[in-house]
């Protein structure tokens, strides 16, 4: 196989991995049209760093981890922006009124949104994109048992919202 | 027996090796809380999974796709910054001078400050320098070419060209300015005193690639250096005439007529 037919293969599957890259990105981002703007930029960076990939490791979590950090990038940007250019946006998403709590309490969607960062990632890539304990702790640059009190918390928070019924074993 | 919550979360996520496992449900025979606080991780996470698939099934993009393939990168270079990219694509329909929205002027003013405080050297020395209060304000060298030279006063000798002359919502005269060569940047600089104070600064990557071409750099074709002119100008810019009485007068800042 010539380097030239691999790099190929890869692309493919990265587009094959798209709808899943796009869904950690809304899990990561609010807003759909900037999860799909990271999303393109982190396949953009993978490409220019496809030597990096070993290819032992699963592409899914490699590609998890540049998005994240493309968002990382962009949230310091962001922040920089606002602190010298445009403070009275700083702070924007602080407030959530109360009745609209109620209204989605039963919404998974805005209950894992709800959560602290840390712990909204954990789930959402142990829980959502199925990773292991061990790849979601190396996309998220943790040790393994701050991978798994954060998602045990998120856990812990997401079924007091959500208030599932109790499973039957039998 | 007493089995705690991670525990049985890792066993829930298929996380535990035989041995823990094989505790673990021997423990659920002893104890059917165990068994129910199982089956609660287990209902989360396919609550978790259901709730998010919907995203899976909707059709991706198409520039996504192109990306992917790496057929984006080749038709354009690679988005850096999500605004950055944004003001690109804003950039490929014509625009006429001087109309800009508040988030562009902002994201393009960050370009500025982000490459230009750093990089910022005309051929032949700094143009900035750290003034009173660690302001950024003309060096000598820019101070002068501001002071002195009248905007269309284009010699192709100059490194170091003055522009578009303005007063600003204070009445402080306000130059934009740029320089030519391999490092060509352009910015915006207002009287202050009797300093030039830098408000705004771009490279230019485009003059960059073409340079010798000083349209190119001129600051009617930096973003940001457009942006941060239309935030600060009030009225007019200056016309000939105007340029003259105020470099007779020192640039100094007058009252509004």
């Amino acid at each position: 196989m010539s380097t030239n037919d691999s790099v190929e293969n890869i692309q493919e599957q990265i587009v094959a991995l798209l709808p899943r890259l796009r869904r950690f990105a809304r899990n990561l981002v609010r807003d759909p049209h900037d999860a799909d703007d990271v999303v393109q930029i982190a396949v953009e960076r993978a490409l220019l760093r496809l030597d990096q990939w070993r290819s032992d490791a699963r592409l899914d979590s490699w590609l998890f981890k540049i998005l994240r950090n493309a968002w990382i990038d962009e949230v310091r940007a962001r922040a920089r922006r606002a602190k010298i250019l445009m403070p009275e946006e700083a702070g924007e998403h602080i407030g959530e009124a109360s009745m609209e709590r109620e209204i989605d309490r039963w919404s998974a969607e805005a209950s894992l949104s709800r959560l602290p960062e840390d712990q909204r990632l954990a789930v959402s890539l142990v829980l959502v994109e199925g990773l292991s304990y061990k790849d979601a702790a190396e996309v998220l640059d943790v040790p393994l048992g701050t991978l798994t009190s954060r998602l045990a918390r998120g856990r812990e928070a997401l079924q007091e919202m959500l208030r599932l019924p109790e499973g039957d074993l039998s | 027996m007493t089995i705690s919550d991670e525990t049985l979360m890792a066993y829930a996520d298929g996380e535990l090796d035989a041995a823990a496992r094989a505790s673990v449900e021997m423990a659920m025979q002893e104890d059917p809380e165990i068994g129910k606080r199982v089956a609660r991780h287990r209902a989360l996470r396919e609550a978790m999974q259901s709730a998010f698939s919907t995203v899976l099934n909707e059709p991706v993009p198409e520039r996504l796709i192109q990306a992917a393939r790496g057929q984006a990168a080749a038709q354009k270079s690679a988005i850096v910054n999500l605004s950055i990219a944004r003001e690109a694509a804003r950039q490929e329909k014509p625009t006429a001078p001087l109309r800009w929205q508040p988030a562009a002027m902002a994201a393009s003013l960050l370009l500025g400050l982000g490459l230009g405080f750093l990089a910022w050297h005309g051929s032949g020395g700094a143009l900035i320098r750290s003034g009173a209060g660690g302001r950024l304000v003309a060096s000598a060298r820019l101070a002068e070419a501001l002071s002195t030279q009248l905007s269309d006063d284009r010699s192709a000798d100059r490194v170091v060209v003055a522009g578009l002359s303005f007063r600003n919502k204070s009445g402080d005269f306000c130059r934009t300015f740029y320089s030519t060569g391999s490092d060509a940047s352009s910015g915006l600089a207002c009287r202050e005193g009797t300093d030039w104070r830098i408000k705004a600064l771009a490279q230019s990557p485009r003059a960059a690639a073409n340079s010798g071409n000083f349209r190119t750099a001129a600051s009617e074709d930096s973003p940001a250096i457009r942006a941060a002119v239309e935030g600060a100008i009030d009225g007019e810019p200056l016309d000939h005439a105007g340029e003259i009485a105020a470099r007779e007068a020192g640039w100094a800042a007058s009252k509004k007529r």
